[in-house]
């Protein structure tokens, strides 16, 4: 199998059968606790009823109005720390009911619905009455798309502005095919062009001032979710090291297909993935597939903190990847010619817990020592472009280059000016980013007077 | 392997090792198959009901269709088969084959005739063969022909006449299978026995419809565009079964050996079957699901509960639960009870809540915060559908209440419009009974 081959899909999900199986299965809790896990309110438990119910379409509709990126959330999101995790189905109790030890797989069954749309060709949205505010839609991510569509289905003309030569943001550069692919993201894009949106592509809104003029442009409220695009590195700044990869440029390269300059840089080597992330769990599992010699994650904390889900998890283990664990990376090793050699890590211990909860790690003073490895890609977090803030220099932004928004509305500090997504929360999932969507896209119609 | 409790039952003076037998169907179409049945531990068969190649029998096609639950397969299926496809002395030659090679394996042969004659000559061959029993079909439920299949199962003379006229030519015993498509059984089973049946079988297939096609609106299995009401069968049809056997193990007048058919898959629902008058019981659907093996679970299951009860013999069983089978007017309707819950073992699904607000007294109130049903014990009208849906077994269960004990009136909903209803208090004297 070609290295294109091994890239180009994602693996095929449930069909129709398996996924009213997976639907009988589910206790129609009354209160629906699953719904409560979904932070842009996809309404699984409506949608998982009306499934068995035998009421297709509206399991269908019940997904795609609330959430223009069903199908991408249903593959995408960390299902076993959102719906699933508060699924009765899994009750942790002795007394749990014959096969109740395991969620309904609601991701699986939220991808199956949306692909059987596209199957049989079922519209959701009817066109609607045009109206005549136009908005204008920076980034064309989670985010914008979600912002863009909630608007264009009350008939408002939304232009969506992306800097790169193709939509979708992460959708399309910062995930890998196999978990998510290009004929997937189409399909979830032509539900949002068939809303009416308008798609602007190599336009980015980077000039100085440039998404506040906007406002001046004939915009009558702009969104901004453009994004971070800035990998977060442990580099020393100006430092160019050659076999360091971040995350974003690593996946972006195979998105591109850039796989064999890719592979040839990585075959037979020892890779070190840092981070615990999905997006590190990304780049090891491509790493192995790249044929490299080992695979290593090093992450700072333990195995059982990790945000990455478990199946994925699981999956880099099988698939040969070495866990490196309490090891928090210092810097690097580099020869006379800045190739790099190793890496310098310190053991560490868990302490108290910080502001997320999870233990905290602290170095162990002395355990200091270096790590053989050709080639180390960082997954450890994105960040706002360092000149971001100069494209809105009126919006708040704080320390980290982040908007300030009201978080019920997404206003930012200027008048007509919303934004949402990562660019608001820092690295957040897919979902949340499609809620931010929806909340500003409300605001926005309240602030237009509608 | 089971124990070696003696499961044998003597059935119309015919000995079968166990009560479990193939009833006449697909599954009993061949020696090949029938022997493979013996081996799994069937202890007899109905065979495939022969007729007698007068008329040609041709299958339609496709046959059959099914009725799904949710993802459970097979609630019920839905046939359009006919008898026997193969010329007689084919299936003669089989019987021959079978008492041969499988000596204590007693054959019922199945035969459906047109008249008179025709029923008398299968009779004789199957009997000049080596059938130990006649089963008479009077109740397949889609032949079309008057005078055939369940026409004749309802229409009570015919049915009477041609178990005499099999009777007058045959010495072994007649068995005849009872349509469910009528109200009650007890009629024509006494017809049988004035004709001379020394048995009743039941039930065939209930008349049915399994599905309808969306895109075509014909009803399946959809044979080239055509539906037809013909036979449901399968664990859907089982509590139609019982209530035939039940009344008609009741009936002191009929008094004759019943064997028991429909939706039987398991040890417990054979032992319902007996314990409600059947001595033998019949099986086509449950192998139809899971082939013959299924067999070894009765075997084993009954005797298991035969040794852990001590009950020395099938026989002991037959029609013990007749005694407490009553008209609902017998129920002591001074003792009443409630639900009850174990909520250490509640998963907090809220599916007894919702039943209760919507299908019965509205006696739980949801404590969302820990997400507990709570009972409101004197609204609860003990119809016990809580229990049912809730996913814990054991969780919810019935206790009796005192006698003292009060259930609260269903509110009505606006007391003060009582002055503006309008109605004239009964008075008039009547009888206890129904009239005209």
């Amino acid at each position: 199998m070609s290295n294109l081959d091994k890239f180009k899909e994602m693996s095929k999900g449930l069909d129709l059968a398996q996924a009213i199986a997976e639907a009988d299965r589910c206790l129609l809790c009354h209160d629906a606790p699953c719904s409560e896990g979904c932070p842009a309110d996809t309404k699984p438990a409506e949608f998982i009823r009306k499934l068995r119910f035998k009421n297709v379409t509206g399991a269908i509709r019940t997904i795609k109005e609330n959430n223009i990126l069903g199908g991408a959330c249903g593959v995408l999101c960390p299902t076993s720390q959102l719906c699933e995790e508060k699924c009765s189905a899994m009750f942790k109790s002795q007394n749990r009911p014959e096969g109740a030890d395991r969620p309904i797989q609601i991701g699986k069954i939220q991808r199956f619905l949306v692909e059987h749309s596209w199957e049989r060709g079922f519209e959701v949205f009817e066109k609607p009455e045009p109206r005549s505010e136009k908005i204008a839609v920076v980034g064309s991510g989670p985010g914008g798309l979600s912002c863009a569509a909630e608007l264009a289905k009350d008939g408002y003309q939304v232009t969506v502005f992306e800097a790169r030569p193709e939509p979708g943001g992460v959708l399309r550069y910062g995930v890998v095919s196999y978990r998510f692919d290009l004929n997937f993201l189409e399909h979830e894009m032509a539900d949002v062009k068939a809303l009416g949106v308008k798609f602007q592509y190599d336009t980015p809104i980077d000039s100085k001032n440039g998404a506040e003029k906007l406002l001046k442009d004939g915009f009558d409220a702009v969104f901004l979710a453009p994004g971070l695009w800035d990998a977060a590195t442990i580099k020393p700044e100006g430092k160019e090291i050659e076999g360091l990869f971040s995350s974003v440029d690593y996946l972006a390269a195979l998105r591109d297909g850039r796989f064999e300059e890719i592979a040839k840089k990585i075959k037979g080597k020892t890779v070190a993935v840092i981070g615990g992330g999905s997006v590190a769990m990304d780049c090891i599992e491509s790493a192995v597939r790249l044929d490299t010699k080992d695979v290593y994650l090093i992450y700072r904390r333990s195995y059982s903190q990790m945000p990455a889900e478990p199946d994925e998890r699981i999956e880099a283990q099988e698939a040969g990847v070495h866990f490196l664990l309490l090891n928090q990376p210092l810097d690097y090793v580099t020869d006379k010619k800045n190739r790099l050699k190793g890496l310098k890590l310190v053991r560490t211990r868990l302490g108290e817990p910080d502001e997320s909860g999870r233990r905290r790690p602290v170095e162990i003073t002395g355990s200091e020592w270096i790590m053989d490895a050709d080639v180390v890609i960082e997954a450890i977090g994105n960040k706002a472009l360092q000149e971001s803030c100069e494209w809105y220099p009126n919006v708040k932004v704080d320390g980290k280059k982040l908007i300030k928004v009201d978080p019920e509305t997404g206003k930012t500090s200027v008048g007509g000016i919303f934004a949402g997504g990562d660019i608001v929360r820092g690295p957040a999932l897919v979902v949340q980013a499609v809620q931010d969507g929806k909340v500003a896209a409300r605001a926005i119609k309240e602030y237009l007077g509608k | 392997m089971a124990n070696n409790v003696d499961l044998s039952v003597d059935f119309c003076g015919v000995k079968f090792k166990n009560p479990f037998l193939l009833s006449s169907s697909p599954v009993s179409n061949s020696a090949e198959m029938v022997a493979r049945c013996f081996d799994a531990g069937w202890s007899g068969v109905v065979f495939k009901t022969l007729n007698s190649d007068r008329l040609p029998i041709v299958h339609p096609s496709p046959r059959m269709h099914c009725v799904h639950y949710g993802s459970k397969k097979e609630m019920a299926v839905q046939n359009v088969e006919m008898i026997s496809d193969r010329p007689l002395k084919d299936n003669l030659t089989e019987f021959l084959y079978l008492k041969k090679n499988y000596p204590d394996h007693p054959i019922i042969a199945s035969i459906m005739g047109f008249f008179t004659d025709e029923w008398a000559y299968l009779a004789k061959a199957a009997e000049d063969n080596g059938a130990d029993i006649l089963e008479l079909n009077f109740s397949c439920p889609h032949m079309c022909i008057e005078g055939a299949g369940h026409k004749v199962g309802q229409a009570f003379k015919l049915l009477e006449g041609f178990t005499a006229a099999v009777k007058d030519v045959v010495s072994i015993p007649v068995m005849a299978k009872m349509t469910p498509n009528i109200t009650d059984m007890n009629e024509p089973a006494m017809y049988a026995k004035n004709g001379g049946a020394d048995a009743i079988s039941a039930i065939n297939t209930v008349r049915g419809i399994s599905s309808v096609g969306l895109d075509d609106f014909v009803a399946t299995p959809n044979v080239f565009g055509k539906g037809a009401i013909s036979g449901t069968s399968g664990p859907a049809v089982r509590p139609i079964g019982l209530n035939f056997i039940a009344s008609m193990a009741q009936n002191d007048q009929l008094n004759l050996p019943l064997s028991g058919i429909g939706g039987i898959e398991t040890w417990i629902d054979a032992l319902e079957y007996i314990l409600l008058g059947a001595s033998t019981i019949q099986v086509t659907t449950g192998i139809m699901h899971y082939g013959y093996r299924i067999v070894e679970d009765m075997i084993e299951g009954l005797s298991d509960f035969l040794a852990e009860r001590e009950i020395k013999s099938v026989s002991d069983l037959v029609g013990k639960a007749l005694p407490n089978l009553h008209e609902t007017e017998a129920f002591d309707l001074e003792r009443q009870g409630i639900t009850q819950y174990d909520l250490d073992k509640c998963i907090g699904c809220g599916q007894c809540y919702i039943v209760c607000q919507d299908a019965a007294g509205q006696a739980i109130e949801w404590d969302a915060e820990n997400r507990r049903p709570n009972l409101i014990e004197d609204k609860c009208l003990s119809c016990m559908l809580c229990k049912f849906v809730c996913p814990v077994p054991d969780l919810i269960s019935y206790k009796e209440m005192p006698q003292d004990w009060k259930r609260q009136e269903t509110a009505v909903m606006d007391k003060n419009m009582e002055k503006d209803i309008k109605l004239e208090p009964f008075t008039k004297e009547g009888p206890d009974e129904c009239v005209i």
